[in-house]
């Protein structure tokens, strides 16, 4: 395989295999916060901030994965 | 001809279609029918190059372009002596330089010159965005000038209620003391001006200007010396290198120091990244997502290739508001972190 073509190979896996870790991420950090806020419903507004800005900052390591691969990709 | 395929789909007035692939969907028109004058010369990109054409389309231009182009933009540069031509046709014609691939290069060896200093797209959008900022400022702060005592309505009372917001749950909560009543302005300029450029991204036809990471790098820049600058005269150049220890034992110090010192810099290149990554991604996948359309060269595609944009596109307004709150967010803790929370305790006069 030429080079070119191992580099868009690796950046489309390298690109699928970030997403997983952020899946299982943010899927856990929902999880902890639905049931969080079912035992204690009061706090629910607290926690819906919490994790979004979890989320955000969970999803900003996968954009560093993503931008690699985008580096790879064009050039 | 293939063109004449393409162009007949995505011309057609668009009352179904949202703002947002009208960008993509115009430039892509203009890309397959060629000569159009949306990229400011005129190409002939056979169709399986659309996609990458408009992925260049991301990027930086010397040409002020917003739906089609308006005007040329001034190019400055740095090579041994200032140069300064008023458009890139003025440019090729002095003879020095020439454009290569949309940038700037010396005729004599193909380099780039040694700094480009060009008012670009990206330069442009910038300003608007400070411009516009500038004027919402002014106009509320008159409106408050008028009657203080008066209940805010309609612009003001929403300026005011993020300013609110910003100031007792993001900037006060973080950086205690005086240092956060100083750096209040700081973090609110911070948010409005993230969130503006970040919202005439969202414009079709617009440039995202935080989508470069110049702008980016140059935000999280400013944030790093406002970090330090407060740490050290909070709470003095002492503390400041006592906070490299971490708070660890001094044994540790081989090993916390290089650590602590690698993340003095990090933290701000982070924040950079999370920032340029995310407007610039979600454009990205905007662009993917209309040109499947083009791709598999069949109308039949578009209406869940437009669906799918739509729901992107709100996903992105999403991404826009929540980027600018971390980035503030973040600079906030940072900063008390930095400060740290032994130089509230005693009375200042005893660390300087």
């Amino acid at each position: 395989m030429t080079n070119a073509a191992l580099a868009y190979l690796s950046a489309g896996l390298g690109a699928g295999i970030a997403i997983i870790g952020v899946g299982i991420g943010i899927g856990q950090l929902v999880a902890a916060a639905l049931e969080a806020s079912s035992r204690q419903p009061e706090t629910m507004g607290d926690m819906r901030t919490t994790m979004i800005i979890g989320a955000a900052l969970i999803e900003g390591a996968a954009f560093f994965a993503l931008v690699i691969c985008i580096l790879l990709a064009v050039k | 001809m293939n063109a004449d395929t393409h162009s007949t789909p995505a011309e057609q007035p668009q009352p179904s279609h949202t703002d947002s692939t009208h960008n993509a969907t115009a430039a892509m028109a203009g890309a397959a029918s060629g000569g159009h004058d949306a990229h400011g010369a005129s190409h002939d990109v056979p169709p399986e190059q659309v996609f990458n054409h408009l992925l260049g389309e991301l990027g930086d231009h010397h040409g002020f372009v917003l739906f089609g182009h308006v005007a040329d933009l001034p190019i400055m540069l740095v090579d041994n002596g200032f140069h300064a031509y008023a458009s890139p046709a003025k440019m090729e014609e002095a003879g020095v330089f020439t454009m290569h691939k949309g940038h700037p290069v010396r005729k004599a060896d193909m380099k780039p010159p040694q700094l480009d200093l060009s008012i670009t797209n990206y330069v442009m959008f910038q300003w608007f965005a400070f411009v516009v900022l500038a004027a919402i400022g002014f106009f509320v702060a008159g409106k408050y000038k008028k009657n203080p005592k008066k209940a805010p309505s309609g612009l003001q009372n929403m300026i005011e209620t993020v300013v609110v917001y910003l100031r007792d749950e993001v900037v006060y909560p973080n950086v205690k003391g005086a240092a956060g009543v100083r750096l209040l302005p700081y973090f609110i300029t911070l948010f409005f001006s993230i969130l503006l450029m970040n919202l005439f991204g969202l414009i079709p036809g617009a440039h995202t200007a935080t989508g470069a990471i110049g702008v980016t790098a140059g935000l999280a820049i400013i944030a790093f010396l406002v970090i330090n600058y407060t740490a050290i005269r909070e709470s003095g150049i002492g503390a400041w290198f006592h906070h490299l220890l971490g708070g660890a034992p001094i044994g540790l110090a081989p090993i916390m120091i290089p650590i602590e010192f690698m993340s003095l810099f990090i933290k701000p290149f982070v924040l950079t990244m999370r920032l340029f990554a995310n407007m610039t991604a979600g454009h990205i996948v905007l662009l993917a997502f209309v040109g499947l359309i083009f791709f598999f060269r069949s109308i039949a595609v578009a209406p869940a290739s437009v669906a799918f944009s739509v729901f992107i596109y709100f996903l992105e307004l999403l991404a826009v508001f929540l980027q600018a709150y971390i980035f503030t967010m973040l600079t906030a803790v940072f900063t008390g972190m930095a400060i740290g929370d032994h130089a509230h305790d005693e009375v200042h006069g005893e660390h300087h």
